[in-house]
């Protein structure tokens, strides 16, 4: 979940007045927002709504306050549509064919009319950050630059660039590099080198004099790319592989400035292949299509009655303009979002602008039978008899490592689920068997009077070919005593005495596994299947572990019982 | 009784007990029926704790008899054989009664010096012996009576009279007493007596009648035979520290999450169940997760593998979860408008979430019907006090026509009130990628405060009707690691899961 930063007078300005601390915390649900601390002059709020990018800055958060409060829903006039496209004022972006195939979108606007102050900046920075790592699926989707734009010549060109012979001198570096070498050489290339690094040519965004703008997703230039404070005109462009995010995105930051008193100018787009808006894309651009909504259909969902203009009311103070007719609504989605997939989402908006509290809890009257799952009846059945038989009941973790699954138990890794992507060695396995954990258990419980009876009833997993997923999950009973006189008779006879209680015959035949002492250790057989195995541990196992009990154990698949 | 005097064995007891102030064995053994291993134990031990002290120690004589003396007891000494041949047979030589009676010559002269001077036998002109009288001498009668009584045990000298002393001493020898009746013995013998705690522990066992021929342990001879009846049983000292049992008993993290299970059962819900390895389809997709989504990166979930990728996935729930992923279908949704990945959605990982669960119950479910899992799922996190490798996450549905908001909120209460035992609820919209409107229920926890204990909502129309089910679903998963933690005084996640033995036998829920 994002969580941002704000300057608490800047907040207050945008949210049309001071909020007190009582009254903040509860207004913050209004954008799923929480209160995460304080400092002197700012506060520090989590948002967690992932769909709501727009509330990941000080301006969209106060502007969401704003509106419900009772401000004005607010109306950009800057925005683009389906066949009005704004006045670009010559400023346009001249994209590559190479780029289809590379990162083919790009959307920008200019800002102008004040300087940007230090807390503007920083909070540009912060919003650029959020949106390119938690929405922009950190840059692989979206990512953001700004330019101080008074020097840039138009037309800008976003290039597929060759990656040795293209150079410039990224940010934070004196000298020119090529982009490959940015790649390598640049920290902000090794973090994100990953998104371009597979392509022949990379992205690279020039004005129309050559000049270097930057290197996306990488890294902006040193020279039109350095922005600071008190700059009055700003180039913002965002570059990406999802046109309709990155048209949300930009609309949030050109939304944000405009909030706070900037003039945005629009850029045109001119792709040389097609998309799906077109081939000439003046941004921002307000793509979204209206939302339907019935409001019975909601009064439902909601457990109210409900009429379409008590909907309509709601929704605006959401910031959404909507219209009564007959019994529907029909929301008109702000610029800023892209969160209205169905009706349902309407019918959110209509909850959190009355708020929770408006709804009584209301008891489920629906009679329904409880029942435990089968194989939870059979293992209580088992937990009670190992109980006792004197044994202490343990828990222990799924994953687990090939020293102590494979090498401490003398076994290959066949038939184990492995992990593609461990975190660490620790946790590279899921268990096949639950006695690495017993003996894993006795290894570091030597000080613990004797003798030790322990065991588990968890799932293991298995390869099996004959799922369609390639694998098996099993819920086995797994037992181990530790003793002076531990052996094989001992852990037989309990065995049989489960067996029993259970309804079954505990039949065994003569194997050998290197985990057990070869001529002590059995097959557990149900029905002519083997489902398990016990026997004494072989001393080298126990030498594995640094274990210096005798040992003796058995393990069987208990859902073979049911 | 005090509880110094309720450890007494029952011979400390009886010596503590026994009349008299100078206790010595050759006073009490035989009175208190004690062998001197028994009494030597109980003195040792009554020294050790102060009540019993050494008065001091005697040197005593005794007199035993040797294998001749006993011979003399049983057959006669050689006077009263001589007599006895004399008064049978009549006048017979010297040599001739000796022979007769079974004496050696050597002998037969000096029993027949003594029977002469003491009149009893006489020789005749003929040099024969003949009776002369028959009153025995005094001498005679002694010696026959101390042969008897040492037949019961050795003789002490401070318990013959003056006459007996000059008898024995005829009859006895210190060294090379082989050839005389008696041996003389020497023996130390210390003598004891009470301490001052010795005698208040005597008045205090006489006043709560303890005699130390209490029934120690109740035995079936003892039941057999009645003798029990008219006994007291010895006391125990109930203030001695139990010893340790090990005990086979319930893993108790296992215990309450067993509570859980049998609340939500006794709330109506049935229990569902699946595998650990699962596939992006049901983990993900199927409850309309975009597959782009921040969560289903590389780095939250745990990949299989091999093999990678399931098989084939179930129709028609992928062709139907594809549409409604790309526009929509029938759903009423616009959908994510992506190309939806059917090579990625067949991907095999480690169940990340049990809300896969409930979407898997769906097309199976029951209307009106609950349902819940307590399941263990898998994280991309590092593992700290917080977060672990693999951990139990407690799921389910609702679902039924008029299920709504407010039921939920309900529902909510339900669970605050029944399995967390709070009073009071906060309910805040939460957001979830596969439920429309979301509700995180927070509650004032009677010790933990405030905290959040679970998050739910109304799933999605995209994830419900795909999978054949048209009326709402509540979906609800509750946080109860905190109150597992918090009963069994833990801090730490990774505690629940330990293999410490010692720790797990210990831990208890508060």
């Amino acid at each position: 979940m994002p969580k941002i930063e704000v300057d608490e007078q800047a907040f207050y300005r945008l949210a049309g007045r001071a909020i007190g601390e009582e009254e903040l915390e509860p207004l913050l649900a209004v954008a799923k927002a929480e209160l995460d601390g304080r400092e002197p002059g700012l506060l520090k709020i989590e948002l967690n709504d992932t769909n709501r990018p727009d509330l990941w800055s000080t301006a969209g958060l106060a502007r969401a306050l704003r509106v419900y409060l009772g401000g004005a829903i607010p109306s950009y006039r800057f925005f683009s549509r389906r066949g009005a496209p704004q006045e670009t004022g010559g400023r346009s972006i001249v994209v590559d064919a190479a780029l289809e195939s590379i990162r083919p979108y790009i959307a920008a606007f200019a800002v102008a009319g004040r300087s940007l102050d230090e807390a503007g900046l920083k909070d540009l920075i912060q919003t650029q950050e959020k949106l390119c790592w938690n929405f922009g699926r950190k840059r692989s989707s979206i990512a953001m630059g700004v330019y101080s734009s008074a020097r840039i010549a138009w037309p800008v060109r976003y290039l597929a660039a060759d990656p040795d012979a293209t150079r410039f001198v990224p940010l934070g570096l004196d000298s020119p590099l090529s982009l490959r070498r940015i790649l390598r050489d640049h920290p902000k290339g090794r973090e994100f080198g990953h998104l371009v690094e597979r392509f022949a040519r990379f992205p690279y965004l020039a004005d129309d004099g050559g000049a270097a703008l930057s290197f996306p997703p990488i890294i902006n230039s040193a020279g039109l790319g350095a922005v600071k404070a008190g700059d009055r005109e700003l180039f913002v462009e965002l570059t990406g592989t999802d046109l309709r995010s990155l048209l949300v995105a930009a609309s949030i930051v050109a939304c944000d400035l405009c909030d706070q008193g900037f003039t945005i100018l629009p850029v045109a787009v001119r792709y040389p292949y097609d998309t799906e808006l077109g081939r000439e894309i003046v941004t921002p651009f307000y793509f979204q299509e209206p939302v339907a909504a019935e409001s019975a259909y909601a009064g439902r969902l909601l457990g109210v009655e409900l009429t379409a203009e008590e909907a309509v009311r709601a929704v605006g103070r959401m910031g959404c303009v909507a219209a009564a007719e007959g019994g529907r609504i029909t929301v008109t989605v702000p610029e800023y979002r892209n969160d209205f997939l169905h009706a349902v989402d309407v019918v959110e908006d209509i909850m959190m602008a009355r708020g929770v509290d408006a709804f009584p809890p209301l008891s489920p009257a629906d009679f329904t039978v409880g029942r435990l799952s089968p194989i939870e009846s059979l293992s209580r059945r088992a937990r009670d008899l190992m109980v006792g038989l004197g044994y202490q009941e343990m828990i222990f973790n799924y994953l687990g490592s090939r020293r102590d699954y494979c090498d401490r138990m003398g076994l290959p890794p066949d038939g184990m689920v492995s992990v593609a992507n461990p975190m660490s060695e620790s946790y590279e396995l899921v268990r096949s068997s639950i006695l690495p954990a017993l003996l894993a258990s006795e290894a570091v419980s030597s000080r613990a009077q004797y003798p030790h009876l322990i065991f588990e009833i968890g799932k293991v997993a298995l390869l099996d070919d004959s799922d369609l997923t390639g694998t098996v999950t099993r819920d086995n009973l797994a037992l181990l005593i530790a003793d002076r006189e531990a052996g094989f008779n001992e852990v037989r006879a309990h065995l049989a005495a489960v067996f029993y209680y259970l309804g079954r015959e505990c039949i065994i035949e003569r194997t050998s596994d290197p985990r057990f002492i070869a001529g002590r250790c059995a097959g557990i057989l149900l029905g002519g299947r083997r489902i398990g195995l016990l026997g004494e541990i072989h001393p080298q196992v126990l030498d594995n572990w640094g274990i210096q009990a005798p040992c003796a154990a058995a393990e069987i698949d208990l859902g073979a019982l049911l | 009784m005090s509880a110094d005097l309720q450890s007494l064995h029952p011979l400390e007891i009886k010596v503590l007990r026994a009349d008299g102030s100078e206790l010595s064995a050759a006073k009490l053994l035989g009175k208190l029926g004690l062998g001197i291993g028994q009494w030597n134990q109980a003195t040792s031990w009554l020294l050790g704790k102060g009540l019993l002290e050494e008065k001091e120690r005697l040197l005593r004589v005794f007199y035993e008899l040797t294998e001749l003396g006993e011979a003399q007891r049983t057959g006669g000494t050689p006077e009263e054989r001589m007599l006895r041949a004399a008064e049978e047979r009549g006048a017979m030589s010297l040599p001739e009664i000796a022979a007769s009676a079974g004496i050696e010559s050597r002998e037969a002269g000096s029993a027949f010096g003594q029977l002469s001077r003491e009149g009893l036998l006489a020789l005749d002109d003929r040099k024969r012996v003949v009776v002369a009288g028959t009153t025995r001498s005094k001498r005679m009668e002694t010696t026959r009576a101390l042969l008897d009584r040492a037949a019961s045990g050795a003789l002490e000298e401070a318990a013959l009279s003056a006459e007996e002393l000059a008898v024995i001493a005829g009859i006895s020898r210190k060294r090379g007493a082989g050839s005389a009746a008696f041996k003389i013995a020497e023996r130390e013998e210390v003598v004891y007596r009470l301490t001052s705690e010795g005698e208040a522990a005597r008045r205090q066992l006489a006043e709560a009648g303890s005699s130390g021929e209490e029934i120690g342990r109740l035995t079936p001879d003892l039941l057999a035979s009645g003798s029990w009846r008219g006994k007291s049983f010895r006391e125990y000292n109930i203030a001695v520290p139990p010893a340790r049992i090990l005990v086979g008993r319930r893993n108790p993290y296992a215990e309450f999450l067993q509570w859980v299970k049998d609340k939500l059962v006794s709330l109506g819900f049935e229990e569902f169940d699946g595998p650990l390895v699962e596939t992006e389809f049901w983990n993900g997709d199927a409850l309309f997760m975009p597959q782009f989504h921040a969560a289903r990166d590389i780095h939250d979930v745990y990949y299989v593998k091999e093999p990678s990728h399931a098989k084939a996935i179930e129709q028609p729930w992928l062709d139907r979860v594809a549409e409604v992923h790309e526009s929509g279908g029938a759903t009423g949704s616009r959908g994510w408008g992506y190309r939806f990945d059917r090579d990625f959605t067949r991907k095999l990982i480690l169940r990340s979430q049990g809300t896969v669960l409930s979407a898997k119950q769906l097309p199976k479910a029951r209307i009106p019907g609950k349902y819940f899992g307590i399941v263990r799922c898998f994280r991309y996190d590092q593992v700290d006090a917080t977060h672990g490798a693999d951990f139990y996450q407690t799921e389910g549905i609702v679902l039924g026509e008029h299920v709504n908001l407010r039921t939920l909120l309900g529902l909510l209460k339900m669970f605050a009130e029944e399995v967390a035992g709070a009073k009071e609820i906060k309910y805040v919209p939460g957001y979830f990628p596969f439920t429309e409107p979301s509700i995180e229920v927070h509650i004032r926890h009677p010790k933990l405060g405030w905290f959040e204990l679970g998050g739910s909502g109304i799933f999605r129309p995209e994830v419900t009707k795909p999978l054949g089910v048209d009326v709402p679903v509540l979906a609800w998963g509750l946080g109860i690691d905190r109150m597992a933690l918090m009963q069994l005084g833990l801090s730490d996640l990774r505690e629940l899961f330990t293999g410490d033995l010692e720790g797990v036998r210990l831990r208890r829920r508060g």
